[in-house]
């Protein structure tokens, strides 16, 4: 069995954060040494609060620490239009009994990037804030993080505002320290995660679709909430944004990424939070981060398919 | 066939130069001014260029320099790509003749005023003169059949690599003339990067015989240089301000989607970009014709017939 990757996964559950990390934890190849959690798709004690109920609900024991409740220079903005008043749309969870780890998420990141000596990863899916913090507080990550893979940005257009994607614009700031951090960055933006859909006929097909165990329940009402909100706004099926990212991490031939220079507007009027490529290389910036720009959407589906078989009983 | 009512506002510039020559073979257009901008190089040399440019192929409308800087910016230059004089390259003798004793704007303004029919304008430079004159002038709009524009991009940029030239010498007057109602189309970077000419081309030019035709070949010999040394890596020369003067001879050949298109007047990484809301999130109406393919050898042949019709 080949290694497995020891990893922080930093979210803010979310619908398609829970997914991401049904599918996290589903798989053997990821090690996960703990699951940070920030503001983002709904207030920290929503997005904490869903991501403890769902790691307990679905068996695991994973340190799970609160993070930033706000982005670092800015007030919060939620997308609770698509993620509901609590984040994880009509799903509801059973209340957990366990507790959140002791530390808060920015000492979590450091404990955990000592212990995996220069080894650990970390699957960014919400606003950039835990990670910023972080490495501000704890210069040394800059060189013991071994890659940054993040759900965000956009270098064509966004989804929040037309030039900005909802977690670069949540926190800008902090996306401008972790791209200029120097840590290799893999950013799967909406170029690659608008096109990671399943659609309702793959669903459908999905084995826990008739399953009456109460985990594939939930996972089949979650799928059904995303299909239903991303339906609303036009797309062709339910879109795994965060997903993506996380299966990037086990399958690097699903996405063909490009090394460009980006830096994050944090000024703009109009482009708050615009991950701004250098597409004509008109400056002579290296590179700093992996564009996501194709995805091979049906070995994804496939790999959706077999890391949610996992949970059949 | 009648012809199209238009004012030119360039600021040559080697691509200006060849739009204007264009414009003038296509016999299509009813050239009512030239007017000059600051941009890719000072104003007394754009205005300089336009001269000459239009003594060399003998045409002579009324010629008038417009802004001598952006609305509220430092005015930014571009030696690298079009030289000392902004048309290195070619030789070319002194103007023959005077420009107008009035400013560009008003100009524009007295034409406009005395139409009996709408004009199009066709600004290929900064938009300095034409954001002065409407936010100035607003009931001139009416009059104003549409603004084919030479600017900014959809994706990219290739001054910054959040923006275009044209738009990021002077986003405040951008900025004026998208907010300012009239129809806009935009040959951005979008389509402007893929109406490459390449080396075998440039030679067919060189070789129509008539002197008009030496010139856009010497003309391109230089444009070429940069875009090929920079990290641009083209194949070609980008023959971006031909592009909406083409646009204005032939729609036919370009593909283009409305959309609603905001100018970026305060980012550090963005200032200057035109942000195109793609999946109409604000529900705004459409203002601009993005401008976004074309057929490259259909507008490469309208560019050939135009210049085999002068001398």
């Amino acid at each position: 069995m080949p290694t497995r990757i020891p990893v922080i996964i930093d979210c803010d559950t979310g619908v398609d954060d829970a997914m991401a990390l049904i599918c996290g934890l589903a798989t053997d190849r990821l090690d996960i040494r703990a699951i940070t959690v920030v503001a983002g798709n709904q207030t920290l004690d929503k997005t904490s609060v869903n991501t403890l109920n769902l790691v307990d609900f679905l068996g695991y024991k994973v340190k799970v620490s609160k993070g930033a409740d706000k982005p670092l220079n800015r007030e919060l903005i939620t997308a609770e239009h698509v993620h509901g008043r609590s984040g994880m749309g009509g799903v509801k969870l059973p209340e957990s009994s366990l507790r959140f780890y002791e530390k808060n998420a920015v000492e979590t990141i450091a404990e955990e990037a000592l212990a995996a000596e220069g080894q650990l990863e970390i699957i960014a899916v919400g606003p950039l804030t835990n990670i910023a913090l972080a490495i501000l507080a704890h210069p040394f990550l800059k060189k013991s993080i071994k890659r940054i893979t993040l759900m965000g940005g956009s270098i064509d257009g966004g989804n929040h505002t037309p030039a900005a994607e909802f977690n670069v614009y949540v926190d800008p700031e902090a996306a401008q320290v972790v791209m200029n951090s120097g840590i290799p960055i893999v950013m799967v933006g909406l170029e690659v995660t608008e096109k990671a859909y399943l659609t309702k006929e793959e669903i459908q097909s999905l084995s826990l679709w008739h399953a009456s165990d109460e985990t594939s329940k939930t996972i089949k009402a979650l799928l059904e909430n995303m299909l239903e909100i991303c339906t609303m706004f036009g797309y062709q099926g339910a879109v795994m944004h965060d997903p993506l990212a996380l299966c990037y991490v086990l399958d690097e031939s699903l996405i063909k990424t490009k090394a460009m220079a980006i830096q994050v507007e944090t000024q703009g009027e109009i482009t708050r939070g615009k991950t701004v490529a250098d597409r004509y290389l008109v400056t002579d910036r290296k590179p700093n981060v992996q564009v996501g720009l194709e995805i091979d959407r049906l070995r994804f589906v496939e790999l959706i398919k077999e890391l949610l078989n996992k949970y059949i009983k | 066939m009648r012809k199209i009512p238009v004012i030119i506002d360039c600021d040559p510039g080697h691509d200006d130069a060849i739009a204007l020559i264009i414009a003038f073979g296509s016999g299509v257009l009813d050239i009512k001014a030239v007017t000059t901008c600051a941009g890719n190089q000072t104003p007394d040399k754009t205005l300089n260029n336009a001269l000459r440019v239009l003594s060399f192929i003998e045409k002579y409308p009324i010629v008038a320099q417009g802004a001598l800087e952006p609305i509220m910016r430092e005015l930014m230059i571009a030696p690298e790509v079009h030289g000392e004089s902004g048309l290195d390259g070619p030789e070319l003798p002194p103007p023959s003749f005077e420009p107008s004793q009035k400013n560009a704007g008003d100009v524009i303004l007295d034409i406009l005023r005395t139409s009996d029919e709408k004009i199009t304008l066709i600004p290929t430079g900064p938009l300095t003169n034409i954001g002065i004159l409407l936010a100035a002038h607003p009931e001139i709009k009416q009059k104003i059949e549409r603004i084919i524009l030479m600017g900014g991009a959809a994706v990219g940029g290739n001054w910054t690599p959040g923006a275009e030239f044209n738009i990021l010498v002077d986003p405040e007057a951008a900025d004026i003339v998208f907010k300012s109602g009239i129809p806009i189309v935009m040959c951005g970077l979008d389509v402007t990067h893929k109406a490459m000419i390449f080396k075998d081309e440039t030679e067919k030019f060189r070789r129509i015989g008539n002197k008009t035709g030496k010139l856009v070949a010497e003309l391109l010999d230089f444009f070429d240089l940069f875009h090929r040394k920079e990290g641009f890596g083209f194949a070609g020369a980008p023959l971006h301000d031909p592009c909406a003067v083409a646009y204005a001879i032939d729609p036919s050949i370009f593909t283009s989607v409305d959309y609603f298109v905001e100018i970026e007047t305060k980012g550090q990484h963005t200032l200057g970009a035109t942000v195109v809301d793609f999946k109409r999130k604000y529900g705004q109406k459409n203002n601009v014709t993005v401008v976004l393919d074309l057929d490259r050898e259909k507008f490469i042949n309208l560019m050939y017939s135009a210049v085999k019709n002068l001398t």
